[in-house]
């Protein structure tokens, strides 16, 4: 199984990281981590999947509401290397999965010790943000232009 | 005698005359200010684009069991980040106006 996080390793540097971490079982519907947890951990998903969910009013009622699915490969929980290292969102498990839970301070450990693998682990877990960022971005400069475009309507309605 | 008092008198006559048509074409078209009736007054259209008074028009829908409502939110949910993925993958302004199928924005 290739890493998103773990691009760029060689096989015995991967597996050197893979050798830190723990692997998990997540059964059927249960819960990896819960928004505002302490997160000294992150995962790699190595079978199954994730949803990572925030917690949205409808209806007066708290609901879990989908904001992304990760598949085998990806990594969740990368607040666990991003102050003040708290949960964001919420990730359960839809089906069986297995993880691989990378404790912080083994990981941040490592890549002191061989700063070549850290770089690279920096590198891509700036491409992860990143690419968390763009698309949020995205999303909701789309919601904006459409609230904006609403009220435009609901203004010349009232006219 | 006669003659000069007649003179005097029509140009007299027309001295008038020549006056009140030159008062009426110099008269200012408006009538006088008169008093007029109070007009109530206008209030100012309070600016509403951003007003809580002016709500968007969302058609009616029947009221949807909790669950049905939630596959829909993730289902936009699902349109919306494939629809901002094209865009990150490619940024151009079309891609990020494009409109999903989502029931949400149609």
């Amino acid at each position: 199984m290739a890493h998103e996080l773990l691009n760029g390793l060689s096989s015995a540097e991967a597996g050197q990281i893979l050798a830190l971490g723990t692997r998990m079982t997540v059964p059927s519907g249960g819960s990896l981590f819960r928004l505002g947890d302490a997160a000294d951990r992150l995962f790699l998903i190595e079978r199954g999947r994730i949803r990572l969910t925030f917690p949205m009013l409808v209806r007066g009622r708290e609901e879990e509401v989908l904001m992304e699915e990760k598949l085998p490969g990806e990594t969740v929980g990368w607040s666990a290397l991003v102050p003040p290292y708290r949960f964001t969102l919420s990730a359960t498990a839809p089906l069986e999965t297995e993880v691989i839970a990378l404790p912080r301070e083994k990981l941040c450990a490592y890549c002191e010790s061989s700063p070549a693998v850290g770089f690279r682990i920096g590198m891509n877990l700036a491409i992860l943000v990143g690419q968390r960022l763009q698309l949020v971005q995205a999303m909701w400069m789309r919601e904006i232009e459409r609230t904006v475009e609403l009220k435009s309507a609901a203004v010349g309605e009232a006219r | 005698m006669y003659m000069l008092l007649m003179g005097l008198c029509i140009s007299f006559f027309c001295l008038a005359v020549t006056v009140a048509a030159f008062a009426a074409a110099t008269r200012p078209e408006s009538p006088a200010p008169t008093a007029q009736p109070e007009l109530p007054a206008v209030k100012a259209a309070p600016a509403r684009f951003f007003s809580d008074r002016a709500t968007p028009h969302i058609p009616v829908q029947p009221q949807v069991p909790i669950e049905v409502l939630l596959l829909q939110i993730e289902n936009h949910v699902r349109l919306e980040q494939a629809a901002a993925e094209s865009f990150v993958a490619f940024p151009t302004q079309a891609l990020l106006h494009g409109k999903t199928t989502s029931p949400f924005v149609n």
